[in-house]
Parts: structure tokens; sequence; C-alpha cells
């Protein structure tokens, strides 16, 4: 009998270690993200019915179905703001990832002196919360107390950092001032882990560094390299607390600037959270789509290589 | 995104029981006899702990229990009231009562404030009713007067303007004087100068029609308003600039805005950003669309009871005490509020001399502009949505995109849509 009980109870223990390992994650993943994911899709298909002025207890939460997306899909600012963040992607990720890719190979290069303070200098902004830095920039742009429109000034330029048509570019620069250091950090520790003997191969072929960093860097951290591009879209899309800050500066950042403006709009201002869930969702859905997209894409290119 | 629609109903049904056992155990108008209660109070009026204090010295039978809201506290307040863990007592802006309105977030007060109608402002009072009920207590108003700037309009020879007619000839005036000089600054992102002239000359931005709401944004008394900034923008008398910026006080400080028309809650935020212009403000009343004086206001905060409280007459009688007797306003005067209460308006302590206005006794100017404001001010449920509206669109009329007239009617529009995407009736 013991030795059955026993038995059964090392089975037991066996089979339940792994659960119990991974529970916290199991119960975080759950309550954290499969939870509200859920909550968000079913909050989306209902809607309040109301009557006359709406006071009273007479409101009903009611089935809607996809109304609500239709809602939000005819609702013209809300697909504006997805133009906009596209135009500030198509611009401000190449050139912030050009940006970091060139740094970190510089740093790599072994060509530069005191590289630990350079490379703290640029990752600095990105402990700056992004609230603190839109605020920064703002005082940056306002034209009778900033350093920068003076200076310009001086030589004989008045730029209007703040224009309907100009504000975007400003923000795509807090942004790019922001997270240059961490991309180019993440691309750097990749490099690392570029075998040496390579570049030494490279070297007695005759390579240069540049020729070096082209051929042989850059294809080797293509991975690194498609992490950071994917973060980067994912960032754009959930573009917020930037243009949110600028907007006490500049009206000429509307209300519904970006989707998350549009979904915060809906949400906390008009108090339609069933509304709200459904953009909500749509961005989701989006960023997903756009995601999946760039990484066919990426990978149909490094298989033809 | 807190709770799913089906947890929502079954809270929803529950509370409906409890509520029938509730009425069902005893009658509303029992007194809570012996029983002392324990009233929770969200608020932010500065020195609101000392008021608390000396109420509960005083009424062992109702103990209030103050919380300081401050930075985001009143986003949460909607959550909290469905929720049931609301407190009882809330201040919020008065323009937020209709919001909460149509989610049945606020208790129905006819009945137990009938009395208190003479005690506040006609405006105050007339701002917490609806289709005859009424649903907040006021605390603090906003009444308009023009703060400008003595030293320059006597540099230049210049009236101080008692009608909107001649606010713009010193425009025009100070303009010929000095092309750095501005009357005044148009910020798109600033909605309070725009409601309470809309105020002032008897508009609104709601209204009420038997069971149905009307949007009013672009009614008669507004285009007279849009009319008075069409020409100040036009003739470029205005200076143009985003409020509480540093490009803003900049513009203050170094007097190139010499008059700023606003609320009775502005001139100690001016002197807490501008000391260097010290002693040169002075406060007279507002200017005027007829020859009658009359007055605005920006709206302010009052108290409200959520549904989810059931002691609602022991926090009425809390807050009678704290918004219209002597003691309880002193201390809203002492937290540099403007109370709604009509008794505040004599008081010595709000009739007090301001050395920053060169001695002026500038609420004396506040105080007859209180009892001016129209009482015909009505907000709606997208009251919110409305101002960012009106914001995004006066920030292209200030590039010249819009009109002022063009921008009230595309916000009427857009209203009229949104109250009926709440579901309410809206009619045209």
């Amino acid at each position: 009998m013991s030795t059955i009980n026993s038995g059964r109870r090392r089975g037991f223990g066996l089979k339940a270690a792994p659960w119990l390992f991974l529970a916290p994650f199991i119960v975080f993943f759950v309550v954290f993200l499969i939870a509200p994911i859920v909550t968000a899709v079913i909050t989306s298909m209902y809607s309040v019915q109301r009557s006359g002025l709406g006071f009273g207890d007479g409101n009903q939460v009611v089935f809607v179905g996809l109304a609500n997306y239709v809602q939000a899909l005819n609702n013209t600012e809300f697909i504006e703001s997805f133009g906009r963040v596209l135009a500030f992607g198509i611009v401000q990720v190449p050139v912030m990832l050009g940006l970091s890719l060139t740094l970190a190979l510089i740093f790599d290069s072994a060509a530069i002196r005191a590289k630990r303070f350079f490379q703290l200098s640029v990752f600095l902004p990105y402990a700056v919360p992004t609230v603190v830095a839109a605020l920064l920039w703002g005082f940056m742009y306002q034209p009778s107390v900033s350093p920068i429109v003076s200076a310009l000034g001086w030589v004989g330029i008045s730029p209007d950092f703040l224009a309907p048509g100009t504000v975007l570019w400003s923000i795509a620069n807090v942004a790019i001032w922001a997270v240059t250091g961490v991309n180019m950090i993440i691309l750097f520790a990749s490099l690392q882990t570029v075998p040496r003997d390579m570049y030494e191969a490279a070297r007695l072929d005759g390579a240069g560094e540049l020729r070096m960093a082209l051929r042989i860097k850059v294809p080797m951290i293509a991975p690194a390299l498609l992490l950071t591009l994917l973060f980067s879209i994912i960032g754009t899309l959930q573009l917020f607390n930037e243009p949110m800050t600028m907007r006490s500066v500049t009206s000429n950042v509307t209300s519904s600037y970006t989707p998350n403006m549009s979904i915060f709009s809906a949400t906390t201002l008009a108090g339609d959270r069933y509304l709200g869930s459904a953009m909500a969702i749509i961005l989701a859905l989006v960023t997903f789509a756009l995601s999946v997209l760039v990484s066919i894409f990426s990978n149909r290119r490094g298989g033809q290589r | 995104m807190t709770a799913s629609p089906l947890k929502t109903r079954t809270g929803l049904i529950a509370g409906a029981a409890a509520l029938a056992l509730f009425a069902g155990a005893c009658t509303p108008d029992t007194p809570t006899g012996d029983q002392p209660v324990t009233l929770q109070f969200w608020g932010w009026v500065p020195g609101l702990e000392e008021a608390v204090a000396e109420w509960n010295e005083a009424n062992p039978h109702i103990q209030v229990d103050f919380f300081r809201m401050t930075g985001d506290d009143g986003d949460s307040v909607p959550a909290a009231i469905d929720s049931g863990t609301a407190p009882d007592i809330v201040q919020m802006s008065v323009h937020s009562i209709p919001g909460h309105l149509i989610n049945n977030r606020l208790h129905d007060l006819t009945d137990y404030v009938a009395d208190l109608e003479d005690e506040f402002t006609p405006s105050s009072w007339g701002s917490v009713v609806y289709a005859d009920s009424v649903f907040a207590i006021p605390q603090d108003s906003g009444p308009t007067a023009l703060m400008y700037r003595e030293d320059i309009f006597e540099e230049h020879d210049i009236e101080v303007p008692t009608t909107w007619e001649e606010y713009i000839q010193a425009g025009r005036d100070l303009q010929a004087a000095d092309p750095e000089l501005y009357i005044g600054q148009f910020s798109p992102n600033e909605m309070g100068f725009w409601l309470q002239q809309v105020w002032q000359n008897g508009g609104s931005y709601f209204g009420i029609e038997g069971d149905a709401w009307t949007v009013n944004v672009a009614d008669e008394a507004s285009m007279e308003v849009a009319e008075v900034w069409q020409t100040l923008l036009d003739e470029e008398l205005v200076r143009v600039v985003e409020m509480w910026t540093p490009e803003f006080w900049s513009a203050v400080n170094n007097g190139s805005i010499a008059s700023i028309h606003y609320a009775a809650w502005f001139p100690v935020l001016l002197e807490d950003s501008s000391e260097q212009t010290a002693g040169n403000w002075r406060v007279a009343p507002s200017p005027t669309f007829g020859d009658e004086p009359s007055a605005g206001d920006t709206g302010g905060s009052v108290n409200v009871i959520p549904t989810s409280s059931d002691n609602i007459e022991p926090a009425v009688e809390f807050l009678t005490w704290l918004n219209t007797s002597a003691d309880g306003v002193s201390y809203l005067i002492d937290g540099g509020v403007f109370p709604s209460a009509l008794s505040a308006l004599e008081d010595p302590n709000l009739l007090a001399q301001e050395e920053y206005f060169g001695g002026q006794v500038i609420n004396e100017v506040f105080s007859d502009a209180a009892e001016l404001v129209p009482a015909d001010w009505v907000d709606g449920p997208s009251y919110d949505l409305m101002s960012d509206d009106l914001s995004d669109a006066f920030a292209q009329v200030a590039n010249g995109g819009l009109t002022f007239e063009e921008a009230l009617l595309r916000v009427q529009d857009r209203n009229v849509n949104e109250l009926r995407n709440l579901g309410l009736d809206v009619v045209e």
C-alpha cells in the first residue's frame, strides 16, 4: 500500500510541478491580458439605450452587435487619425532607426573615445518620461521663450514649430529624441554577439570599416532590426503622451489627433466606453495586421537573398 | 473597461433590489435617529479640512470624513459611482452634471432643498436645476469682470471700455498707439473666455424643451459674440496665444496684453504668475452688449450626492451649512474660491483690499457681477466633448481656415449627432 501511495504522490508531484511554476505567469497573463481583451470585445458589442432627456434609471444596456464598429468606421476624424500616424511613422521610424543604427555602428567600430559616456548621453533621453519630454520640447517650440527660435532668428530664419502643417513633425522630433537611444542599445547589444573572427576574415580579404558594416554587421543583426522596427510601428500607432501634452501648448493638435486620442475622447470625454472599446479593438487589429505584414515582408526579403 | 455590460446589468438589478428592500424597510423620510452617520466627502477647495473639523466638533451625529481630490481623482468618480464605492458627497464642475444625469449617477435633491433657492445667486441656482429638478448644491462660481493695466490705459489716454463696441475701439486705439499692444488675447485652448460671454449675452450651449435636449451653441446670442470676436481677430486687435503657456505669461509680463476679461477665480492666478506687473492692474465691470449692466460667468463647482449613497438627508444638512451659513462660507472664502451664496457677497473677508490691484476692493466688482449673471445657462450631456470641439474649430479660426460663424455651425451639427448617438432625444 505504502509503495503505491508514494508512487502516486510522486506522479502527482511530477505533473503538478510545471503548473506550479507556471502558475504566476498564467494568472497574470489571464488577469491582465486575456481578461481585459475578452471584456473589451464583449463591451464593444453593447450600448446604452436611453430615451428623452436620459434622466432616471430607465437606461438599458443592450446588445447591438457590430453597430459600434460601424459607427467608429464612419467617424472621419478617427479614420483620419490613422492616416496621420501613418504619415508620422513613414518619416519618423526610418529616420529614428537610421540614427540608431548609425550610432550603434559607430560605437561598435571602436573608433570612438569615451564610448561609455557618449552611449549614456544618447540613452539618457529615454529615461525622461514622455510627458516631461513633450513639455520640455513644448518650451523650445514657443517663439518668445525658446532659445532655438531666437538663435534661428539671429540668422534670419523664423520658424513656426507649432503651425498646423509643422506640429506633426515637431512631435516626431520629440519621439526621435526620446527613443533613438534605446533602439541604439538594442542594436549595439546585438552587434556584440557577432563572432569577432568574421571581422578578422573580412579584414584579411581587404574590407574597410564601412564595407564591413554594410556587408557583415547590418545583415548579421537583421533580426534585431526587425524587432526594433516592429516596436517602433506599434509605438507609432499607440502615439498618445506626446501629442496630448503638446495640445496644452497648441490647439493645432486636435482632440482626435491620433487613434488613441480619439479613443480617449470617446471613452473619457463622451463617456461612451462601448464605442471606445470598439475603437480600441479596431486599433489593435490594425496594429496586428501591420506587424504581421512587416514581418512577412522582411522574411521574404531575407529568404531571397 | 472596468466591468462587462453583463456585470453592470446584474449590478443594476442588485442595486435596484437593494433599493426596493431599503424602501420597504423604512419610509424615506425617517430621520436617522440616534445612530450617528459618517459621510464620505471628496472635494478640493483649500482648507476644507478645517471646515469639516469645525462641523464634526458641533455635530456628533453627522460626522464628515474629508478626502482631498488631487490630479486625476475626478476621473475616477464615474467608475466609483457605478461600482457603488463612491463617497456620499462629491465636488465637481457645474458643467459635469448632465453627463452624470444621463447615467443615473446623481440623486434628485428637489424634495430636500426646496427652501435653499433664495440662499444662492440666481445664476448659480439656475445651473443646478434641470427640468424643474435640483441635482446639486452650488458651491462656488466665476462671475466676470475686466482686469486691465491702468498704467497702459493711462499712458495712451484710453478710457476703460463699458460696452463691447468700446472694447473694440479701445483695441484699435491701443494698436494705433503701439502695434505691440493688444486689448486682449484669443486662446483657442481656453473656452472659458467664450462661454462666459455667451452666458453674459443670455445664450447657452444647450437647452431643454419638454422631454428633449436642444443644442444652442450657434444661437443668436452666440452669433453676436462671434461678431465681436471676428472683428477683434480680423483687425488683429487681440494677440493669438494659447492660455497658461510660458508664451502667454511672457506676453502678460511684458505688457503686450493690456486687459484680461475673465472670472473671479483668475486674479489670484494672475498675482501668482505675474509678480512684476503688481500694482498696475485694476478691475472694472464687464463690457456689455447693450446699455444695461450685465456680467457673464465661467461656471464654478457644485456638491452632488451620488446615487450610490443612502445618506441624502444628513449630507444635505452638512452641505447647507458649508455652502450657505456665514461660518461655512468663510472657509470657502479663505480657500480662495468665490462662493455662490448670496450672504457671502457682503462678507467683509471677501471684500478685502487687494494690494496687487493697487489697494482696490476688487471683489466689490465681482460681487456686483455675481448678481447680474443671467440665470438661463443650461449645460448638456456632451459638454466636455463640445468644449474640445470648440477648441479644435477655434484653432482653425485662429489660422484663418474658418470664420467663427462656420466654426459654431460645425460644432452645432456634431453635438446634435453626439447626443443622438448617446440615445437622447434632440429637437432642432
